[in-house]
């Protein structure tokens, strides 16, 4: 068969509601917690260190609740191995939980000293004014994985349980309350068979339980598609690929570029930050509306590093690490209409608390984590975590400067759904309007909803020293996931030819690959990025530690 | 029974090694260390006797500074009881002074039995466990892959070349793991939690150096570029002569 | 001036072949210190000291008796120790044997020990390089006390035909050491496993240039004509056509062999951070441009299904010759 486009949705199996929200009742053997956050990344571990906080400073007015459980459950098998981010962070939240450090005292890399944004055509690098959006003065560049090992220091230190390696499988829920999750069992072999490893799933029940799982985070998903939970525009979605570098030359300021190697019809841009004046760290991120079925983020990023923008700064030097991820872009009104529900919260990344314009997220993620403390322990003093008491998460929020920058910037992006040059234009307009242009909101369609023109695919050959495979950008990813593992993606059956090779192409891992017109999976590649999710087969939680292992993406 | 189970912390096998600027240790920053995966099997084979025993104490024992309390942490997570971390800066490797500093700890303890990985990840010394024997006058079998106990008597296998020793000893003994011997179990969400609440004591020691210096740590040479022999089938002669005469390998 | 103490090894009451690298290792240290070298032999009544002389021994010290057989660590050690006397250097092969007992040597003598040893000079202190984290990294280190305990692994010292006296000298052997709490009461065969890939000497791996189950074959007969391990990539475990417990990687199994020949195998990095602690590599490929040729040390551009069992008549007429 011969097709002209493709629509992802087509070919995608619905989200596995039945596995993903648990109704039966709970194990014995189950463990009790006052508070659990599901999600060990600047989001949960913000929350879980407040809340501590709240707790304890209650506790020496007297009066308090005395010892309380918290727990954060991450899937990674340590903290900050599935974390990534480009990224240049807003101290702003670090203020508000650690008010007595200085910030030479916080896990940050260079402050931001300069930048320069460029258009880039194949060969040549055009320097732009830089949107006032992108202006990073006070702003630090910084390891995400260094960030969340030293917040999960610090929470460990207030008290916080953090168990590394259990993923939650499935939200336990009574009635319409959330009451906890079920982990994934490790140990399993291919076809499901214990191994001599197994552990069998367990049961965390909590009064409170903090959805923090990031971008595309399934339990999130669940509940929201459960509970009819909608935002004004479904959540859109970019893929970012990134590396980290040991260079020869140093790089004092940050850089961010637009263009190529990118059609038109995509938006997405690149970035290069100093984390040390010789380690950098340099992506490119991809809205996942892309048009074309050959657009293929790791391999444009490997093209991208032959420009000469970027070459000069990489000959000679080392890749150090490399990794993928998923980004909510849809901003404003993607954020979905309620964030808190019976027994439950959802932070960050997973609500969508992303600004595109200025390419940030984590200080609101980690300032969502603040408010959620506040409302879950609130919930805890009264003994009652029931929606209308959770609904305070909701209403700090809303207030809170996160909603308000989201809202100057809500069509920025969206702007851009009809190709690149129209949407600078208006994106524009926007910016000098703030916001008042066009008054009323771009209309967006899911990722999956946008149908890609099939595009034969040009070969790429990676010299491997500049530019990497993907096998190898696996390798480098730290990934070291056993071989019989269970496979935690769920393709439709017999997909043609043409959508294995726009899978091949969309996943940056190589977890997809064509061979003899077929799909073949190797899920021991994955790397969590979700944009399989986003377009293609389901992805579901799998045994913890699986995954990538980065350790200062 | 009264289990000792001595660990170390170490980088991940799979960090990468990357010299400081002294030039005699590595940088820090950005790799994970944790328990040494010899060790783990020592930690499985002594939560196993207890098992098998229906009692008993497992002591983790480390050396080392504050930071060795997250891989003791671990060993107690997986069922250990209680740790003693001896607290003291080590710099280069001297399994000698290592290993007096640990005989004396484990004189004080009165142990049935005394488990250690067979080397450490790290320095590869493959030397503390035999020798505390040694300094203790205990009987001990290292890199055992398979242990039987009874009646204060056990017996322990040891893969030699082209074949496997087989040693009786009494106990108090100090052995060795390698592994094989068992398969390690993942901490459990119960014994995570409650791995915070079981006692870590900390006693300060002074190494006594036994006059060894590391005095640089460098990058291992870089493999010579091969050569391509030739094409094809026609090729294979000059291979053979190749890795007959030249490589020795034939 | 202080000898140096060789401990030797001996299987069956014959000196193992290592045992002369340690002795030419002995010697070359002697020779920069201008001392002799004692060489200790610890085996059964009977045991043949021939010929250790020609590796450089100046006296030969045998403790012989049947109790001795096998490997007796405690004995063996006090034996060792009390040989050692004021020897500057104790040196041992890296064996299962020597990894065991150098440590207890060095204890009882209270001297410092290392293991793995790839080189060794001085004429006073002495100083050594050895591998640390995993070859990741090689450490020089100074050693300022004496006497010192060195174990060096084998085929790291070449034995060199040195031309001494090796005179034979006995020394008592203790009735037993008090109290005698472990012994060693036999050596056991291994079970006749197929030899395992991580433990193989020569490696013989398999990849995606092999198109078709049965042409594994190749691979299977050249490992047998050179009595080594089959391995296999990922991509072929993945088919089906080998178990998991032969795959070489990242996720597999890492192996270190004398000898390692990839056929077929492009050389992707997971595969070559499982094999490229060989010794010599080898690959057969018919892209050359693939990654394996880079830490190949030698390489035939070609068809594995042509090259391979040509390289298998090849080594057969070799054993047989």
């Amino acid at each position: 068969m011969t097709r002209k486009s493709i629509t992802p949705a087509e070919f995608q199996q619905s989200l596995p509601q039945d596995a993903l929200i648990d109704s039966s009742p709970p194990d014995e053997e189950r463990i009790d917690m006052d508070a659990l956050f599901v999600g060990g990344g600047p989001a949960g571990l913000a929350g879980a260190l407040m809340l501590a906080r709240l707790i304890q400073e209650d506790n020496e007015k007297g009066d308090g609740l005395g010892e309380v459980s918290i727990g954060v459950l991450e899937k990674a098998g340590a903290l900050g191995e599935h974390s990534l981010s480009g990224a240049v962070v807003n101290p702003r939240p670090f203020r508000t939980l650690f008010p007595d450090l200085k910030d030479d005292d916080l896990p940050f890399g260079m402050p931001v000293t300069g930048e320069s944004v460029y258009m880039l055509r194949k060969k040549r690098a055009i320097r732009i004014p830089t949107p006032p959006s992108m202006k990073n003065h006070g702003n630090y560049v910084v390891s995400v994985c260094e960030l969340v090992r030293w917040l999960g220091e610090k929470a460990e230190e207030a008290g916080v349980d953090v168990f590394a390696g259990f993923p939650a499988g499935s939200l336990r829920v009574e009635g319409e309350k959330v009451v906890g999750i079920k982990t994934v069992a490790t140990g399993l072999d291919r076809d499901g068979n214990p191994g001599s490893n197994h552990m069998p799933a367990s049961d965390i029940l909590a009064k409170v339980t903090a959805l923090a799982e990031g971008s595309r985070g399934m339990l999130a998903l669940a509940y929201m598609d459960w509970q009819r939970i909608k935002a004004e525009n479904p959540q859109i979605y970019a893929l970012g690929v990134k590396e980290l570098w040991e260079t020869k030359k140093p790089l004092d300021k940050v850089i961010h570029s637009m263009g190529w190697p990118l059609p038109n019809s995509a938006f997405g841009g690149s970035f290069m930050y100093p984390l040390e004046s010789n380690v950098v760290s340099l992506g490119l991120v991809v809205g996942l509306d892309y048009r074309e079925t050959n657009i293929d983020v790791h391999e444009m990023l490997q093209e991208m590093k032959l420009h000469p923008l970027f070459k000069p700064y990489l000959d000679g030097g080392e890749m150090i690490e490399w990794g993928a991820k998923t980004i909510p872009e849809g901003g404003y009104y993607s954020v979905p209409s309620r964030r808190s529900g019976h027994g439950v919260v959802i932070l960050g990344d997973s609500v969508g608390l992303v600004d595109v314009p200025s390419l940030k997220g984590v200080h609101y993620a980690m300032q969502s984590g603040i408010y959620a403390a506040q409302a879950i322990f609130g919930a805890l003093k009264a003994d009652d975590a029931s929606a209308r008491v959770l609904h305070k998460y909701d209403r700090l929020l809303d207030d809170s400067y996160i909603i308000k920058d989201l809202h100057r910037t809500r069509n920025v992006r969206l702007a851009f759904n009809k190709g690149f040059y129209r949407g600078s234009i208006k994106a524009g307009l926007m910016t000098m309007t703030g916001g008042r242009f066009p008054g009323k909101k771009i209309k967006m369609e899911p990722d999956a909803d946008v149908s890609k023109k099939v595009v034969k695919s040009k070969s790429f050959a990676p010299d491997g020293t500049l530019t990497i495979s993907k096998v190898d950008a696996v390798y480098k990813s730290g990934n070291i996931t056993r071989d019989d593992i269970p496979c935690h993606l769920i393709p439709q059956e017999d997909v043609d030819a043409e959508v294995a090779e726009f899978y091949s192409h969309l996943c940056p891992a190589a977890v997809y690959e064509v061979e003899d017109g077929k799909l073949t999976i190797n899920p021991p590649n994955c790397v969590d990025c979700k944009a399989t999710d986003v377009l293609g087969p389901r992805w579901t939680p799998r045994e913890g530690g699986a995954g990538p292992a980065y350790k200062r993406m | 029974m009264k289990i000792a189970v001595c660990v170390k912390r170490v980088p991940d096998t799979e960090a990468r090694i990357k010299v400081g600027g002294d030039g005699k240790s590595i940088e820090e920053s950005g790799v994970k260390f944790v328990l040494n995966p010899f060790d783990e099997y020592a930690v499985e084979e002594a939560l196993k006797l207890k098992e098998a025993a229906g009692g008993g104490e497992i002591v983790v024992i480390s050396l080392g500074t504050d930071a060795n309390q997250e891989t003791m942490r671990t060993a107690l997570a997986m069922g250990a009881d209680k740790g003693i971390l001896l607290k003291a800066e080590v710099t280069a490797p001297d399994s000698l002074a290592v290993a007096k500093a640990l005989a004396a700890e484990l004189k004080a303890g009165e142990y049935d039995l005394v488990l250690f990985g067979k080397l450490a990840v790290d320095d590869g010394c493959h030397a503390v466990g035999p020798m505390v024997a040694e300094l203790m006058e205990l009987p001990c079998v290292s890199s055992i892959s398979s242990l039987e106990i009874a009646d204060g008597k056990g017996t322990a296998e040891r893969e030699i070349e082209g074949g496997i020793e087989v040693v009786e000893f009494s106990l108090p003994a100090i052995l060795t793991t390698e592994k094989g011997l068992n398969e390690p179990r993942y901490p459990a969400l119960k014994g995570i939690m409650m791995a915070k609440k079981k006692p870590l004591e900390t006693k300060e020691v002074t190494l006594e150096g036994s006059g060894v210096e590391l005095t640089a740590l460098a990058y291992p040479p870089e493999r010579k570029e091969g050569r391509i022999v030739g094409e094809g089938p026609d090729a294979v002669p000059a291979l053979v002569d190749a890795l007959k005469n030249e490589a020795k390998v034939l | 001036m202080a000898a140096i103490l060789a401990v030797l090894e001996q299987r069956n009451g014959e000196v193992k072949r290592v045992s002369h690298e340690v002795l030419s290792a002995a010697r070359s240290l002697a020779d920069g210190m201008g001392v002799e070298v004692h060489a200790l032999v610890i085996g059964p009544g009977g045991t043949n000291v021939d010929g250790l002389g020609a590796f450089g021994a100046d006296k030969v010290l045998v403790a012989a008796d049947d109790s001795l057989q096998l490997y007796q660590a405690h004995r063996y050690a006090y034996i060792a120790a009390s040989a050692a006397g004021d020897c500057s250097a104790v040196l041992i092969a890296g064996t299962s044997m020597g990894r065991d007992l150098g440590p207890r040597i060095a204890a009882r003598m209270g001297a410092p020990y290392f293991n793995d040893v790839k080189s060794l000079e001085g004429s006073g202190e002495i100083s050594i390089t050895r591998p640390m984290y995993s070859g990741k990294a090689i450490a020089t280190v100074k050693i300022t006390a004496s006497p010192c305990v060195l174990s060096v692994p084998p085929n790291a010292f070449a034995p060199v035909e040195a031309g001494k006296a090796g005179a034979v000298e006995e020394v008592a052997v203790p009735e037993a050491v008090e109290p005698a709490r472990a012994t060693t009461v036999n050596v056991k065969e291994p079970e006749t496993a197929v030899l395992d890939v991580s433990e193989s000497a020569i490696v013989v791996s398999g990849g995606r240039g092999i198109k078709e189950e049965s042409d594994f074959k190749v691979v299977e007969e050249l490992a047998a004509a050179l009595n080594g391990a089959v391995g296999a990539s990922r991509a072929v475990v993945d088919n089906g056509w080998r178990s998991h417990s032969e795959q070489v990687g990242q996720t597999g199994k890492t192996v270190s062999p004398n000898l390692y020949i990839a056929l077929g195998i492009s050389g992707a990095i997971q595969h070559l951070a499982g094999m490229r602690g060989s010794k010599v590599i080898v690959a057969v490929n018919k892209d050359p441009d693939a990654p394996i040729f880079k830490v190949a040390d030698y390489g035939i551009v070609g068809d594995v299904m042509e090259v391979a069992p040509r390289l298998t008549e090849e080594v057969k007429k070799l054993s047989e010759g």
